[in-house]
C-alpha cells in the first residue's frame, strides 16, 4: 500500500508513446496531469508545498531550512 | 516584513484537531484532485452552525489568525464576522487562509457538503469540493482569474475518468 508520508518528490520521465499526446486541444500541459493523477492528495499537497517553497527561495523569503 | 511560508498541512491538522466542519475549495481542492496548478492561499467554505463557529474561533486563535492587507494592524476575527456569508480574508502563522460563508451564486456548507468527497492526507480525514462541483463555481463566477485555471481544472476531469476503474 502506497504511504501518504513522502520525504522527496521527482519529476517523471515523460514517454509520449506510452501516453498519447503531451498537450491538449487548448494547449494544457497532459504529462503534468497524469503525473499529478500518479500521486496520492498527500503528494501532490507537498508537490505544491515544494513549489511555493521555492519560489519564495528564489524571491529571498524564505532561508533554507 | 516577511510572510509567514504557507503550511496547509499545519492549519488542516489545527482545524481538524478542533472538529472544525469544512470544505476545502479553490486552488488547493484542484491540487488535491491532480490539478497541475499553483496557488498561495488555502480556501475553505466553513459551517456557519453555532456550535461549528465556537469550534472555528478557538482554532482561529491558535493559528494567529488576523486580518490581511491591513498595514500594521491586527485586526482578529470574531463570531459575528464568521457567520456572515461574506469572505474573511486572513494571515496566520501557517499562511494565507481564506474562510468562505459562500461561494458562487450564495451557496453554503450545507449546500455543498452533498457535492464533497472524503480524502486522507496522513492521518487526517478532509473534505473538498468535487472537481466537478469546482468547475460548475468557477464557471458561475465568471472572473479572469476563474477562467484562467478552467481549462486545466476541465482537463484533469477528462483525464481522470479516462482512466478511472470501473468499479471506482
Amino acid at each position: 500500500m502506497r504511504s501518504n508520508k513522502v520525504q522527496s518528490l521527482s519529476f517523471p520521465e515523460h514517454s509520449p508513446a506510452e501516453n498519447g499526446p503531451a498537450y491538449s486541444e487548448s494547449g494544457v500541459d497532459l504529462t503534468l496531469i497524469r503525473w499529478m493523477l500518479s500521486l496520492t492528495p498527500a503528494e501532490r499537497l507537498q508537490t505544491l508545498q515544494q513549489t511555493i517553497r521555492s519560489i519564495l527561495r528564489l524571491k529571498g523569503d524564505v532561508t533554507h531550512p | 516584513m516577511t510572510s509567514p511560508t504557507p503550511d496547509f498541512f499545519s492549519i488542516f491538522e489545527t482545524l481538524s484537531r478542533n472538529k472544525v466542519d469544512f470544505i476545502i475549495v479553490g486552488g488547493i481542492c484542484g491540487v488535491l484532485h491532480g490539478a497541475p496548478v499553483t496557488t498561495f492561499d488555502l480556501d475553505i467554505v466553513h459551517s456557519r452552525t453555532q456550535d461549528n463557529l465556537a469550534r472555528l474561533l478557538p482554532a482561529l486563535q491558535e493559528l494567529e489568525a488576523y486580518y490581511r492587507g491591513r498595514q500594521n494592524q491586527r485586526l482578529k476575527p470574531d463570531l459575528a464576522h464568521l457567520s456572515s456569508p461574506g469572505h474573511q480574508l486572513l494571515m496566520t502563522r501557517s499562511g494565507p487562509l481564506d474562510l468562505l460563508g459562500t461561494i458562487g451564486s450564495g451557496r453554503g456548507y450545507e449546500n455543498l457538503l452533498p457535492h464533497s468527497d472524503e480524502i486522507e492526507i496522513g492521518h487526517l480525514r478532509l473534505r473538498v469540493l468535487s472537481l466537478e462541483k469546482l468547475i460548475e463555481v468557477k464557471e458561475e463566477m465568471g472572473f479572469e482569474k476563474d477562467k484562467a485555471i478552467l481549462p486545466i481544472l476541465r482537463q484533469t476531469l477528462l483525464e481522470k475518468r479516462k482512466h478511472r476503474k470501473p468499479d471506482s
